[in-house]
């Protein structure tokens, strides 16, 4: 019969093998995980004017009662704000509207040129934009839960961020950046889900808990026996 | 590598019982169904806005109260319960005033009870309704009064609507409180449960990331070929023949073992136990062997620290440290034969 501190140690060492190199992994990307500030990953410090108010719009021109009956479908009507202009936004069971309270006009889909406006007047920085694109499909990892169209503004700062406006209410919808990134890959190889970084309830991960879980314990108990260490003048008879 | 040693034993003992927490408390997470978790297993489907009948009396935004618009940051004429309401959104919440006559639509017990049976579609009844008017642990994130509406089926499922909107603010139940106090445990935030960039994980994190790195790079110095003979990866290894003598009883006994075989595994799976207790880690210093001077091995660092120096200019090593590449002669303690 093996002695269990030898059995401890060979299975502790085996266990090492095999699983040594992810448990390294989750205390890595843990790490990182806890050290930068949620907020800043949010991009909370890349944003500014976020609080704009509503300005009821003046009586002349349009109102809740004509857009109402101009869109008989609707299911909401209700005012935005966009830069510093409070809009009428519509929506119908398939479609939005962004309208101005003056004309009328629709403004929505907004372009190109609005869209990186939109993304400059909420950018706390002065780097200069260096791409604005529409996304239509096969959105980014990043927007994978976000509904599209959705403009994509980039700009040349030394996070590489990228903001997200709706086309069709002229919202900021989100903000990315580097540090946002590498904490989504991070999350990716805390949870082991390699394909859409969400689900923490998949098989790979539970094997390797359980794994990691007996390394663990076989580590701690371990220590028993290597706290046990040399004791001078005892007689080493006996075991 | 002793040093490394030292520093993954010393580590262990500080922070170990923590990282079996995030062991433990991770895999309680991934094992919950998170659609349970979450309550959406038991929640009603989601059906679409409806649309605006058409109205004739209805306040425009500008004829409300001002005071309902001030900070407002959005604003929307949607239907609740068959009436207009305007849904007005502050940074801090949300309130829902009747387009009709500008008074505000707060929603009751009996209305949040409603709500709340329409959202829940699992077994058992209501047994209790309750206001809250601050976020606790279960509501937290929220802002304002809620009801709280109490089920008696098998996962106590609580469901909060708010008071000021009629929407349904979270799904509460068994599943939910577990993973949480779990979820507890493995950020470290034992008060408010959700700040995980708190001082006291980030500083555990930082010490448990050099009990990691010290293990990691302990694997490449405890692993030798010999571990991996099985694999038959490196065509025939030779053996070598160890003559183990016990110079009280006078007895010896043979050993075949494979050339680079550790000395004491190899006698620990062959039924000869030498004194350890540390069970073959270097760290005890009692399974001392004495080989004879000729075959004399060069002592490593740790057979220089656990073995006394006239000890091993006598020959005694530690079994542990041994691997066996040549036949030799092996002193064992009295009574191992």
């Amino acid at each position: 019969m093996l002695k269990p501190a030898v059995i401890t140690r060979n299975l502790h060492k085996w266990l090492g093998l095999f699983i040594g190199l992810q448990v390294l992994i989750w205390l890595t990307s843990g790490l990182y995980m806890v050290v930068v500030d949620i907020d800043f990953i949010h991009g909370d410090t890349l944003v500014k004017n976020m609080r704009q108010t509503i300005r009821p719009p003046e009586a002349q021109g349009q109102s809740i009662a004509s857009l109402k009956a101009r869109y008989p479908g609707a299911t909401r009507i209700g005012l935005r704000p966009v830069m510093d202009k409070t809009f009428y936004a519509v929506a119908t069971n398939d479609k939005r509207y962004l309208i101005d309270p003056e004309t009328g006009i629709v403004e929505s889909p907004l372009d190109k040129k609005t869209a990186m406006l939109i993304a400059q007047y909420h950018f706390n920085g002065s780097a200069p934009v260096t791409n604005a694109s529409l996304i239509t499909s096969n959105p980014p990892m990043e927007i994978q839960t976000r509904r599209l169209p959705l403009w994509r503004v980039d700009f040349d700062d030394r996070f590489s961020s990228s903001f997200y406006v709706d086309p069709y209410d002229g919202s900021l919808v989100t903000r990315r950046h580097q540090y946002w990134r590498i904490f989504d890959f991070m999350w990716m190889l805390h949870i082991m889900d390699y394909d859409d970084r969400q689900d923490a309830h998949n098989p790979l991960l539970i094997t390797a808990q359980i794994s990691g879980l007996l390394f663990t314990f076989s580590g701690l108990w371990l220590l028993i026996y290597s706290f046990s260490g040399p004791r001078k003048g005892k007689s080493e008879a006996g075991r | 590598m002793r040093l490394l040693k030292k520093l993954h034993k010393w580590l262990g003992l500080l922070i170990g019982i923590q990282v079996l927490a995030w062991l433990l408390s991770g895999l309680v997470i991934s094992l919950l169904d998170p659609a349970k978790v979450s309550g959406r297993y038991w929640a009603a489907e989601t059906t679409s806005e409806p649309q605006m009948p058409p109205v004739t009396e209805l306040l425009e935004p500008e004829e409300l109260p001002p005071a309902y618009l001030e900070n407002a940051t959005a604003l929307d004429l949607t239907m609740r319960h068959g009436k207009p309401v305007y849904r007005i959104v502050y940074s801090d919440g949300e309130t829902l005033v009747n387009a009709a006559d500008g008074t505000v639509a707060a929603t009751g017990e009996a209305d949040a009870l409603q709500l709340a049976k329409e959202d829940f579609t699992g077994d058992g009844t209501v047994y209790s309704v309750k206001s809250g008017m601050a976020p606790d642990l279960e509501t937290r994130g929220h802002h304002g009064a809620y009801w709280r509406v109490n089920f008696s089926d098998r996962a106590n499922t609580s469901i909060y609507v708010s008071a000021a909107t009629g929407e349904v603010l979270e799904r509460r139940n068994t599943f939910w409180r577990v993973r949480d106090f779990f979820w507890m445990l493995h950020i470290m935030d034992y008060s408010g449960r959700q700040n995980f960039n708190n001082a006291l994980v980030i500083g555990v994190a930082s010490v448990a990331v050099w009990l990691g790195i010290s293990g990691f790079l302990l694997l490449f110095a405890s692993f030798t070929r010999r571990d991996f003979f099985f694999l038959k990866l490196h065509g025939k290894t030779g053996h070598a023949i160890v003559t183990l003598y016990d110079p009280a009883s006078e007895a010896t006994r043979q050993i075949r073992l494979r050339k680079g075989s550790n000395l004491f595994l190899s006698l620990a799976t062959r039924d000869v136990e030498l004194p350890s207790r540390c069970g073959g880690g270097g760290e005890c210093g009692k399974c001392k062997v004495k080989f004879e001077v000729t075959d004399l091995p060069e002592p490593n660092n740790a057979e220089l620290g656990l073995v006394p120096g006239p000890l091993r200019d006598q020959g005694y090593r530690l079994a542990c440290q041994q691997d066996v590449f040549n036949d030799v002669v092996v002193h064992v303690p009295a009574g191992t034969l």
